[in-house]
């Protein structure tokens, strides 16, 4: 018996062979991606520059969610594998054979299945965390050598991993095989979805209801910050956002459920029974069809716009960092009073090149009550006695050539709108100083969000920039502090990395005193780039993290689209042979045919891209400070790569098309 | 006039260890608004030998002409476009699109054509008339009758005003009832139309409806009837007769 066994399990995997290897691609893949992000954890040019702690947990925790995409995509694919061949399960039981007999048969050809994908995939992805890893070194600006390393540990969690899931999958098609009769699993590939006909009212106002739900959530989510709204207590924002989520996820599914279907519905009647070959294989099939896809692409929108939301934010971040640097450091160098002047010294010996700004930077008393925006400024619980940081017009001259000054007005820079949260100022309106001879107006001309000034008495409000005769007023003033701060900006970009080393060797700090008196402050000469690599490194790792799931994310929702796709195609065979017989061309099938990806695989994207779009729109500002290239970037990347699964779909429509005569 | 020519007709399936003649050298010439029937044992190419005329499949040597185009000299696309605009089918399982209505079916022939929409629906009035089936139009296969299938396939192979229509084995999956409905419809398309049918048939009745009847036996034309001035009543118990002679010990199963 053994023997005929494992002579039928051969023939039978022979002959599926079509079915088999989109299964074993999404098992190798998995693997593949899996064992190399696992071996990135062990890789020792990464553990060296990275170090351990949190960093290693963020590539742990990345890890864990890389094994929920993994699950996920394999449990999927072998729902659909065991879909396809239900008819062929169905024979082996019609001829005679028992339920055990054939789980067995199925459950060896999954070992042996597994097994191998198993082995393709560790040897592949032995390959690919290299790659990986030297992705991750370049996104951190960091070049060190990265050699191919094997992981003993990785192989061991990637087989414990998959195994498991193997174990899951066969009890998964035993209750299967046991469960289900045979009829319906001879017919389960048949026609099994439903006719759309007769559209009751009550469908129709769900088709609605989706389309309203859809837009009432993305109207909620432009407000969601609304900072002028004194309800928005943080409970109030869990809500909403909760509230969001479910109407736009709903939202989705009853579109995709009823809306769709409605809709084409219309179109089809309106054509009043003569419909051209497109019309058939686009609006009839789609139509069709929705009921049983609604789900999975419901699933796949949600997913898409869940990994382009994060892509985009994390990107965002990436793409921020060098003006998030510059607005902590708005020069190149910053020292404070006495600190650097070694540094100087050794720019000079070493032929730096570079321009200075000498800043007085001066802590004044003020009253921003006249500043604030209208009914902020009505509720007289806020403190609006604060020290403010102001600097002279000329001594800054470098940063804003073009600002002009008169007597008794002043300018705001370094405004950070988000941070202020109910101190929120607007321009055109005074400003009160505190002054030993009483308080004296200043009229602010403009606000901007602009970080120009080093920050030193600030603490993230704003610096106002005065005109140099009144500065001087306020400089002599006893009742100020006054702090020297020199900015420097190297001329030549080719000698930052010189002068890097240079501050690296000169790094000093000093304790220097609140204007308060109270406590102390420890500052040092800052500079702007290794800010920035801090940051890369406090970020880089989340960016490559985020970036390798996204990726992840998408080859998973593509493939498994484009599976549908090939078994929708197959499904179909036979309406092809019809056309075909009748007298049509495989390129005016293929028409209709391309119209329908177009939905299959537009619809989906354009309603992700949407969401995703209002989620980062109304959550963006707290990962960097720039929206439109970064979203831009993704969703063209997103769109491009996801294009590439609708072309090879239809790549295989187009193979099916042409063998169906 | 002849309509259709076919010469030296051979059919080989298999690969070069494994080969199957199934069709050797057939020559044969069908005049135009002719009725023929095609009989002959399971397995003895009627199939096939439809396909091949119809230019659904290719045949491995020799010529067939239809309305004088040589079928081998056509490519593809232009070969799409004549079985669309010369050609009608009819066949056994039906071959309707289950997601589309009787009506939309029906259609479809002439939706990549210029036929104007007034000109259409008054075409798939006249066939639906004729058939019988106008008052289902709006129903999906699933909805309707094996024979209402069988004349719904009949209406989209006729709607386009083909010059030859194919049928196989039309009747198969019917009962004597709509059996002899339907090719009392055919006779009358036939004759009122002048269009020429060729229907394979397994159904000595069904024979004997056409004008001429050809047995086909180990991929040869084994014999051939005409009906000449003879009732279907004679004419069926000659085809009985033949059929007898060709399968040695009677009716063939
Ligand atoms: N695509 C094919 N590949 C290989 N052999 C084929 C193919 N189609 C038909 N045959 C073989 O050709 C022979 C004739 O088949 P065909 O379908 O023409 O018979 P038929 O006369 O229509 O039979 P029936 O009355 O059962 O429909 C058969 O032996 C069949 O096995
Ligand atoms: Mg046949």
């Amino acid at each position: 018996m053994a023997m005929t066994l494992n002579q039928l399990v051969l023939r039978s995997m022979r002959k599926n062979i079509k079915n088999y290897y989109l299964y074993v691609f999404a098992l190798v893949f998995s693997v593949t991606l899996y064992y190399s992000f696992v071996t990135l954890q062990y890789n020792p040019a990464i553990v060296k520059e990275i170090g351990s702690g949190m960093s290693s947990a963020a590539l742990k925790a990345g890890s864990y969610l890389l094994l929920f995409i993994v699950i996920f995509f394999v449990l999927y694919a072998n729902k659909l594998f065991m879909n396809r061949r239900s008819k062929e399960i169905g024979l082996y039981q019609l001829v005679g054979m028992s339920k055990g007999l054939v789980t067995r048969l199925i459950a060896i050809e999954n070992i042996i299945l597994w097994l191998g994908s198993i082995i393709l995939g560790v040897l592949m992805g032995f390959v690919t965390s290299r790659v990986f890893a030297m992705i991750l070194l370049k996104i951190l600006e960091k070049d060190a050598f990265v050699e191919l390393t094997f992981s003993l540990e990785a192989l061991l969690m990637t087989v414990i991993v998959f195994l498991l899931l193997l174990i899951v999958v066969i009890l998964q098609t035993a209750i299967r095989i046991r469960r289900v009769s045979l009829l319906t699993l001879i017919t389960t590939t048949g026609v099994a979805d439903e006719k759309v006909k007769k559209f009751n009212a009550f469908h129709m106002f769900l088709g609605f209801i989706g389309l309203a739900f859809i837009g009432y959530g993305y109207y909620l989510s432009t407000s969601l910050l609304d900072l002028s709204n004194p309800d928005l207590t943080p409970n109030m924002l869990l809500f909403k956002m909760v509230s969001i989520l479910i109407l736009t996820v709903g939202g989705t599914y009853f579109v995709f459920r009823f809306s769709v279907a409605f809709i084409l519905n219309l179109v089809r009647k309106s054509k009043k029974g003569l419909m051209s070959v497109q019309d058939v294989l686009s609006l009839s099939t789609i139509m069709h069809r929705m009921k049983s896809s609604a789900m999975s692409l419901t699933t796949i929108t949600i997913l898409s716009a869940t990994t382009l939301g994060i892509l985009t934010l994390s990107y965002i971040s990436y793409y921020s960092v060098d003006t998030v640097a510059e607005e902590a450091i708005p020069y190149d160098y910053v020292m404070y009073e006495d600190t650097g002047f070694d540094l100087i010294e050794e720019f000079d010996k070493e032929e730096i090149q570079y321009t200075r700004d000498d800043i007085d930077l001066l802590a004044v008393e003020a009253d921003v009550r006249s500043l604030l925006v209208k009914d902020a400024a009505l509720n007289n619980d806020i403190s609006t006695r604060l020290t403010i940081q102001v600097v002279s017009q000329k001594d800054i001259q470098s940063k804003l050539p073009n600002l002009q000054l008169k007597e008794g007005q002043g300018y705001i820079v370094g405004y950070d709108s988000l941070r202020a949260e109910n101190i929120r100022i607007e321009a055109q309106k005074p400003i009160q100083f505190i002054t030993s001879t009483g308080t004296e107006e200043v009229f602010i001309t403009e606000v901007s969000e602009e970080y120009m000034v080093p920050n030193y008495h600030s603490y993230g409000f704003f610096t106002v920039v005065l005109e140099d005769s009144y500065f001087q007023k306020l400089l002599n003033d006893p009742l100020n502090e006054n702090q020297m701060v020199v900015g420097m900006e190297l001329q030549e970009v080719s000698q930052l990395k010189k002068a890097e080393k240079i501050f690296e060797a000169n790094k000093v700090s000093v304790e220097i005193p609140y204007p308060s008196g109270i406590a102390t402050k420890t500052v040092s000469v800052e500079s702007q780039e290794s800010y920035r690599l801090d940051l890369l490194n406090e970020l880089g790792l989340t960016i490559f993290i985020t970036g390798f799931l996204g990726l992840a994310f998408l080859i998973t929702t593509g493939s498994i689209l484009y599976f549908k796709q090939m078994s929708e195609a197959d499904e179909e065979k036979a309406t092809y042979t019809i056309l075909r017989k009748i007298g049509f061309t495989t390129n005016e099938i293929m028409k209709g045919i391309h119209r329908k990806q177009l939905f299959n695989f537009g619809f989906p994207l354009a309603i992700g891209l949407a969401h995703s779009y209002f989620a980062v729109k109304s959550g963006w500002v707290f990962f960097g400070t720039e929206l439109v290239a970064p979203l831009l970037i993704t969703m063209g990347v997103y769109i491009i790569l996801y294009s590439i699964f609708a072309i090879l779909s239809a790549g295989y429509y187009r193979k099916v098309v042409e063998d169906a005569l | 006039m002849v309509i259709l020519r076919g010469r030296k007709i051979k059919k080989v399936f298999g690969k070069k260890t494994n080969t199957q003649e199934v069709l050797k050298d057939i020559d044969l010439e069908v005049r135009e608004g002719e009725f023929v029937g095609i009989m002959g044992p399971s397995g003895s190419g009627k199939t096939t030998l439809l396909n091949v005329l119809a230019s659904i499949d290719k045949v491995t040597s020799g010529t067939i002409e239809i309305n004088n185009f040589n079928l081998q000299k056509m490519k593809e696309q232009r070969l799409s476009q004549f079985r669309r605009e010369q050609l009608g089918f009819i066949f056994q399982d039906y071959n309707l699109l289950d997601t589309l209505t009787v009506k939309e079916n029906i259609y479809l022939p002439l939706s990549v054509g210029k036929t104007p929409k007034t000109v259409s629906e008054k075409k798939i009035k006249e066939i639906t008339d004729l058939l019988g089936i106008n008052d289902i139009l709006n129903k999906y296969p699933n909805e309707i009758s094996g024979g209402q299938k069988q004349r719904t396939s009949a209406a989209r192979a006729l709607v386009g005003s083909p010059s030859i229509v194919f049928a196989d084995e039309p009747t198969g999956a019917l009962d004597s009832k709509s059996a002899t409905a339907l090719l009392s419809n055919l006779e009358k398309i036939n004759k009122e139309k002048k269009v020429t049918i060729m229907m394979v048939t397994h159904d000595s009745v069904a024979a004997s409806f056409c004008s001429r009847v050809l047995f086909l036996k180990d991929g040869q034309i084994y014999s051939e009837l005409y009906k000449g001035e003879k009732d279907r009543k004679q004419f069926y118990h000659e085809i009985m007769n033949t059929q007898s002679v060709l399968s040695g010990d009677g009716y063939d199963a």
